[in-house]
C-alpha cells in the first residue's frame, strides 16, 4: 500500500508517494539519497540512524516515512555547512572522536541537540545525552572530549 | 608545506584526513553504494540448532512478483564448490555456502532470494516451505571433548576436530620440585565486537567474460579472492574485489559464503545483487569469539617464582569448519604472558558444537588466555600473602633479557614489563586506593582493585597452522603497497590492507611524506581496496594487528624506491651526484644549497612526458610497489616451537570498581592503562585504539554474552539482550605510555589494536574478585553480570539471603 507524504527535509520541501511500510531511515537513504544517516541495528538501540524531527532527536529506523507527513526533519547533511565543517564536527575531528565513522552522524545529531539546550554541559551530562548511541570503536572517551570542546568556545 | 623541524611527520598526533568526510556523513560505506538495476537479497535461516532438511519448496517464493532468483543448498552444491578451510578437518568435509541436507546452528543460511527490494525478498523468504526433522544438538563443548553428545558430522566420528598435547621443557620435573601448585578452572563466554556496520557485499556477474565483481566490507580480501576463485571455478584474473569505507571490523567482518550466495544469485538473475546483514543475522550467525573452559596449573616456589605451567583448554568452536583450533594456536603464542616460565604444557581440544561459528574477534583467544593467567597470578599472590603487583614483578621477563624467546617459540622483541607495571601503579595511585579500599570496607562498601598485565603480539604467522594440520599451506606475515608520483607531481599511495577505522589514509600519508619530503596533505591514500589496482598478496588484509609491524615495511619500501628514482632523475638532470641531493619541501634539492633543485612536478614531467631526459636505461614513470615480509616469522621447528604471532607490545591495566551488594551491579570508578607499543606513528590514533580496545574488554567483562539454552537456541540475538557498553558504562580511561621501539620493524612500531581487549577482562575480573574475596567469592567466569554477582554472593553465604 502506498500513500503520499509531504515534509521538509533539511529545509527542502519533499513530496513523495511511499510504501506505508517504508521506514524513515530507508526513505531518507534510498529515496532521497541522504546516506549520511546510517542504519546499525534497525531495532532502535544503537542510535546510528538518529535524526532531528522538529528539532528533537528521533530514531529514523523506528519511524515510518508516512508518520512524518507535515514534519520538519534534519539529518547530518542538514547540520553540515555548505563549505567546511560545523564547530561540533571540527571538534570531533580535532579530538578524533570517531574511528570507523559509522556511528558518527548519529552522535553528532545527538550532541547538536544537547548543545542547543545546554551550552555548557558537564561531562556527566554529555555521557547521559550520548548513552542512547552505541559506538563500537572509541570507548566514548574522545567523543565526550569532542562534545566538551565544542561546548567551550 | 615545510617539513617539521625535528623528527618528521611520523610520531605526530595529526588529526585524521578521513575524519573530515566521516564527521559530515560523507563516508562511502557498502550500503551507500547502489549499482543500477541492483537486486536485494534476503536469506532463509535455520530456526533449529540441528536438523535434517527433508524438503525445501521454493515455488511460492519464486512466483512472488518482484522476485528474480532463488537458490537453495542443493543448487549451491550443484553450481559451486565447497569453501576451502584454512585448517582442514582430519576427514575432509564439504562445506557449501548454503546448508545441504543438514542445518547445524540457529541462523545457518538454508536458502536465499534476490528481489527488487529487501522487503519483497523477505516476503519471499517467508513463502519458502522447509520440512525440518529436528535432531538433538551438541551444546556442551566439554562433553564433546569427552566424546559425549550428538555428532555434527558422523563422518568425523567425534566433535573434537583437534586434540593434542604440546610440551615444552621439563614440565613433570618442574611440578615435582615445586613448593606448591595452584589449580583453577576458568570459563569464558561467547561474545563479539559487533562492528556497528554489519557485513555484506554487492556481487555482479559478467556473462561476457564469465567473471565476477564484488564490493564488500571483507577484512581479508586476499584470502577471500582465493576462496571465491576456487568455489566458483574461475581464475582469479576474472575476479574483482573492492572494499569501500568499512564501518568497523575487529576480525568479525568476513564470510566468504555470503559472497558466494550472492554470486550465484547474480549469475542466475543476470543483475547485480546486494546483501547486508540485519543486526539479528549479525549477532546470530556471523562470528563469535569462541567460548571455552581452561584448567590452569601453576607450579611455584615458596617465594612466588614460577616453575611450570600446565593447561588443559577446551574451545567451543560452534560450526567452525574454516579455522577450528585457531584460538588454541593464538593462545599458545601468548601462554607465558610476560612471565619467565621455563616449562609449559598445553593440552587442547577444539570442539564443534551446534552454535554460530567461532572466528576472529579482537585478540582471538588472547583475552581468555590472559584472563586465566592473570586470575591465576592474582589468586597465587593471595595464597602466598604477596601483593599481586609484587608477584608479577618477581616473574617478569626483564628488559635485560630482551629479545627473549618463550618456551613455545614466541619472541618478545623489546620492552620493560616491570617498568610498565610500576608506571601504571604510580599513575593509578595504587597505595592511596589500597588505603581508601580499607576505609570503605570498614563502612560496608565493596571497593576492589584489579591489576592485569599482558603482552600484545602483532602479525600472524600462518606457518603455525602446521602444528594442527601437519603440513604448511601458507606462512609468515606480509603486505604490499604502492607509491606513485602522478604526472602532475602529486603523490598517491595504496595498501593491500583495507582499514576499518584505524586511520591508514593519514598514517600512510605521514610515512610517505617523511620519505619524500612532503606534507601529508600532499599525499592521497586510496580509500579501501581494489584488487585490480591495489597491490596485494594472499596474506593481504586488515587482521592480526599487523599494520604497524608489517604493512609499514611495504609503505616505506615503496616510498624509498620512488625516492631513489626521483633522486636518480634529478641527479642526471642537474649533473650532480645523487648522494648530494635530498628530497625536501616537494623537490629534490642540493644539500646545503638552499632552494636549488627540481620540484616533483618537474621530475614527474621528465618521468612521464619528456622521457628523453631520463638517465640512460631508466624506466619511464614514477611508480613503485613493494611487499614486506615480517622478519620474525619462522617455520615450526623439530620441537614444535613456532611464533604463531610476532612483534610484542605490552600493557598494564589498573582498575577500581565498586560492587553494589544490594544489586550485584559493578561500577568502574577508575581505569588506568599504561602501554608500550614501541614508536607511536600517530599518538592520536594510538590513544583512541587503547580506549576502544579497553572498552571491548570492559564489555566482555561485565555485559556481553551470546547465551545459548540447553537445546542450542540463542537467547541474546538483539541489542536489547546482547548488551553493549554505553557512554555510561565506560569510564574516562586514563592512558600513559612507555616507548621501547621494536628493533624488528621498519619504524620501530608495534601493534596497538588489541592491547586493551586482552587484559581488560582480567583487570575487571581481578577488581571484582578483590572486592568480594573477603566474602568468600572467587571470580572464575565471565561476564560478571549483576545476576552472576548475586549468585556468587548467595552461594558463598546463603544465610545472607
Amino acid at each position: 500500500m502506498e500513500t503520499r507524504v509531504r515534509l521538509a527535509v533539511n529545509g527542502q520541501a519533499v513530496d513523495r508517494i511511499v510504501d506505508v511500510r517504508r521506514s524513515l531511515s530507508d526513505f531518507l537513504r534510498d529515496d532521497l539519497g541522504l546516506t549520511g544517516t546510517h542504519v546499525g541495528c534497525e531495532h532502535g538501540v544503537c542510535g546510528a540512524c538518529t535524526v532531528l524531527v522538529e528539532g528533537q532527536s528521533a530514531r529514523s529506523c523506528l519511524l515510518l516515512a508516512v508518520q512524518l507527513d507535515g514534519a520538519a526533519v534534519t539529518t547530518i547533511e542538514g547540520l553540515t555547512p555548505a563549505a567546511g565543517l560545523s564547530p561540533l564536527q571540527e571538534a570531533f575531528r580535532e579530538c578524533h572522536g570517531l574511528q570507523c565513522g559509522f556511528c558518527t552522524p548519529g552522535m553528532i545529531v545527538v550532541a547538536h541537540e544537547l548543545l542547543a539546550h545546554n551550552a555548557a554541559p558537564t561531562t556527566a551530562e554529555i555521557r547521559e545525552a550520548l548513552a542512547g548511541n552505541l559506538c563500537m570503536c572509541t570507548g566514548y572517551v574522545n567523543i565526550v572530549r569532542a562534545v566538551s570542546r565544542a561546548a567551550r568556545p | 608545506m615545510t617539513h617539521p623541524a625535528a623528527g618528521g611527520w611520523v610520531g605526530r598526533p595529526l588529526p585524521l584526513k578521513e575524519d573530515a568526510r566521516l564527521v559530515a556523513g560523507r563516508g562511502r560505506f557498502l550500503d551507500d553504494l547502489t549499482p543500477g538495476r541492483v537486486l536485494h537479497v534476503a536469506m532463509l535461516r535455520s530456526p533449529h540448532p540441528h536438523a535434517r532438511i527433508a524438503a525445501i519448496d521454493t515455488t511460492a517464493a519464486a512466483a512472488l512478483p518482484g522476485v528474480a532468483a532463488v537458490v537453495t543448498g542443493a543448487e549451491a552444491a550443484a553450481s559451486s564448490r565447497p569453501i576451502r578451510p584454512l585448517i582442514p578437518t582430519a576427514v575432509p568435509l564439504d562445506d557449501y555456502c548454503l546448508a545441504v541436507e543438514h542445518a547445524r546452528f540457529v541462523g545457518e543460511p538454508i536458502a536465499a532470494v534476490a528481489a527488487v527490494d529487501r522487503a519483497t525478498a523477505e516476503d519471499a523468504v517467508e513463502r519458502i516451505e522447509v520440512t525440518y526433522e529436528p535432531l538433538p544438538a551438541a551444546v556442551d563443548a566439554e562433553a564433546g571433548a569427552r566424546g559425549e553428545g550428538p555428532l555434527l558430522y558422523p563422518a568425523l566420528g567425534s566433535n573434537v576436530v583437534w586434540h593434542d598435547t604440546l610440551t615444552y621443557g621439563e614440565v613433570d620435573a618442574a611440578f615435582a620440585r615445586a613448593d606448591g601448585v595452584l589449580e583453577e578452572r576458568f570459563e569464558i563466554q561467547r561474545y563479539a565486537s559487533t562492528p556497528l556496520e554489519t557485513f555484506g557485499c554487492i556481487a555482479e556477474y559478467d556473462a561476457g567474460t564469465d567473471g565476477y565483481a564484488f564490493v564488500t566490507n571483507d577484512q581479508r580480501p586476499g584470502l577471500t579472492l582465493a576462496i571465491m576463485a576456487e568455489s566458483l571455478g574461475v581464475p582469479q584474473a576474472r575476479l574483482r574485489l573492492q572494499c569501500p569505507d568499512i564501518g568497523g571490523g575487529f576480525g568479525n567482518k568476513r564470510r566468504p559464503a555470503y559472497l558466494l550466495i550472492c554470486a550465484l544469485l547474480a549469475r542466475r538473475a543476470g543483475r547485480p545483487v546486494k546483501f547486508l546483514e540485519d543486526r539479528r543475522e549479525n549477532l546470530t550467525a556471523l562470528m563469535h569469539a569462541a567460548g571455552g573452559v581452561m584448567h590452569v596449573a601453576l607450579a611455584y616456589r615458596a617465594d612466588g617464582t614460577l616453575l611450570g605451567l600446565s593447561i588443559r583448554d577446551v574451545t567451543d568452536e560452534g560450526k567452525n569448519l574454516v579455522s577450528p583450533a585457531q584460538h588454541n594456536l593464538i593462545k599458545l603464542g601468548n601462554i607465558a604472558n610476560g612471565y619467565r616460565i621455563p616449562a609449559i604444557r598445553y593440552e587442547a581440544w577444539s570442539v564443534l558444537t551446534n552454535k554460530c561459528p567461532s572466528g576472529a574477534n579482537r585478540g582471538i583467544g588472547k583475552p581468555f588466555m590472559c584472563f586465566a593467567m592473570e586470575r591465576a597470578m592474582t589468586l597465587l599472590a593471595r595464597r602466598l600473602g604477596l601483593d599481586p603487583a609484587e608477584l608479577r614483578l618477581r616473574n617478569y621477563v626483564s628488559a635485560a633479557e630482551m629479545p627473549y624467546t618463550t618456551p613455545t617459540g614466541s619472541q618478545y622483541d623489546s620492552g620493560d614489563y616491570p617498568a610498565t607495571l610500576r608506571a601504571a601503579l604510580e599513575r593509578f595511585g595504587y597505595a592511596h586506593w589500597r588505603r581508601e579500599q580499607a576505609a570503605a570496607r570498614a563502612s560496608g562498601r565493596l571497593l576492589g582493585i584489579g591489576i592485569a598485565t599482558s603482552v600484545e603480539p602483532a602479525g600472524t604467522n600462518l606457518a603455525s597452522y602446521e602444528i594442527i594440520t601437519g603440513r604448511r599451506a601458507a606462512s609468515g606475515s606480509a603486505e604490499a603497497a604502492m607509491v606513485r608520483v602522478e604526472p602532475d607531481g602529486q603523490v598517491r599511495a595504496a595498501l593491500g590492507d583495507p582499514p576499518s577505522g584505524q586511520g591508514y589514509e593519514t598514517v600512510v600519508a605521514q610515512i610517505v611524506a617523511d620519505e619524500l619530503g612532503l606534507h601529508p596533505d600532499q599525499v592521497s591514500v586510496a580509500r579501501g581496496f581494489d584488487s585490480t589496482t591495489t597491490p596485494w598478496l594472499y596474506l593481504s588484509g586488515n587482521y592480526s594487528n599487523k599494520f604497524s609491524v608489517t604493512d609499514t615495511g611495504a609503505v616505506v619500501g615503496a616510498a624509498r624506491r620512488v625516492r631513489d628514482k626521483l633522486l636518480r632523475i634529478a641527479a642526471h638532470r642537474l649533473e650532480i651526484a645523487a648522494a648530494d641531493l635530498e628530497l625536501r619541501d616537494g623537490a629534490a634539492r642540493v644539500r646545503g644549497a638552499g632552494d636549488r633543485g627540481l620540484t616533483l612536478r618537474e621530475l614527474a614531467r621528465t618521468a612521464y612526458a619528456d622521457v628523453l631526459g631520463l638517465p640512460p636505461g631508466e624506466e619511464p614513470g614514477l611508480e613503485a610497489r613493494h611487499a614486506h615480509q615480517n622478519p620474525l616469522a619462522r617455520p615450526i621447528d623439530a620441537a614444535r616451537r613456532v611464533p604463531s604471532q610476532l612483534v610484542f607490545a605490552n600493557a598494564a591495566h589498573c582498575c577500581l570498581v565498586e560492587v553494589d551488594p544490594a544489586t550485584g551491579g559493578v561500577r568502574i570508578v577508575k581505569y588506568v592503562v599504561v602501554h608500550d607499543c614501541g614508536r607511536e606513528l600517530n599518538p592520536l590514533i594510538v590513544e583512541g585504539m587503547v580506549h576502544g580496545s579497553t572498552a571491548h574488554g570492559i564489555g566482555a567483562a561485565l555485559l556481553e554474552e551470546f547465551r545459548y539454552d540447553a537445546s542450542g537456541q540463542l537467547l541474546t540475538s538483539t541489542f536489547m539482550d546482547y548488551l553493549k557498553p554505553t557512554a555510561l558504562d565506560i569510564p574516562d580511561i586514563e592512558v600513559d605510555r612507555l616507548e621501547h621501539p621494536s628493533p624488528f620493524t621498519p619504524l620501530g612500531a608495534k601493534g596497538v589494536g588489541e592491547g586493551g581487549a586482552i587484559p581488560g577482562p582480567a583487570a575487571v575480573a581481578n577488581a571484582v574478585d578483590d572486592a568480594l574475596a573477603h566474602l568468600g567469592v572467587t571470580v572464575r567466569s565471565l561476564p560478571i553480570t549483576p545476576d552472576a554477582v548475586w549468585r556468587w554472593l548467595d552461594a558463598s553465604a546463603p544465610e545472607r539471603r
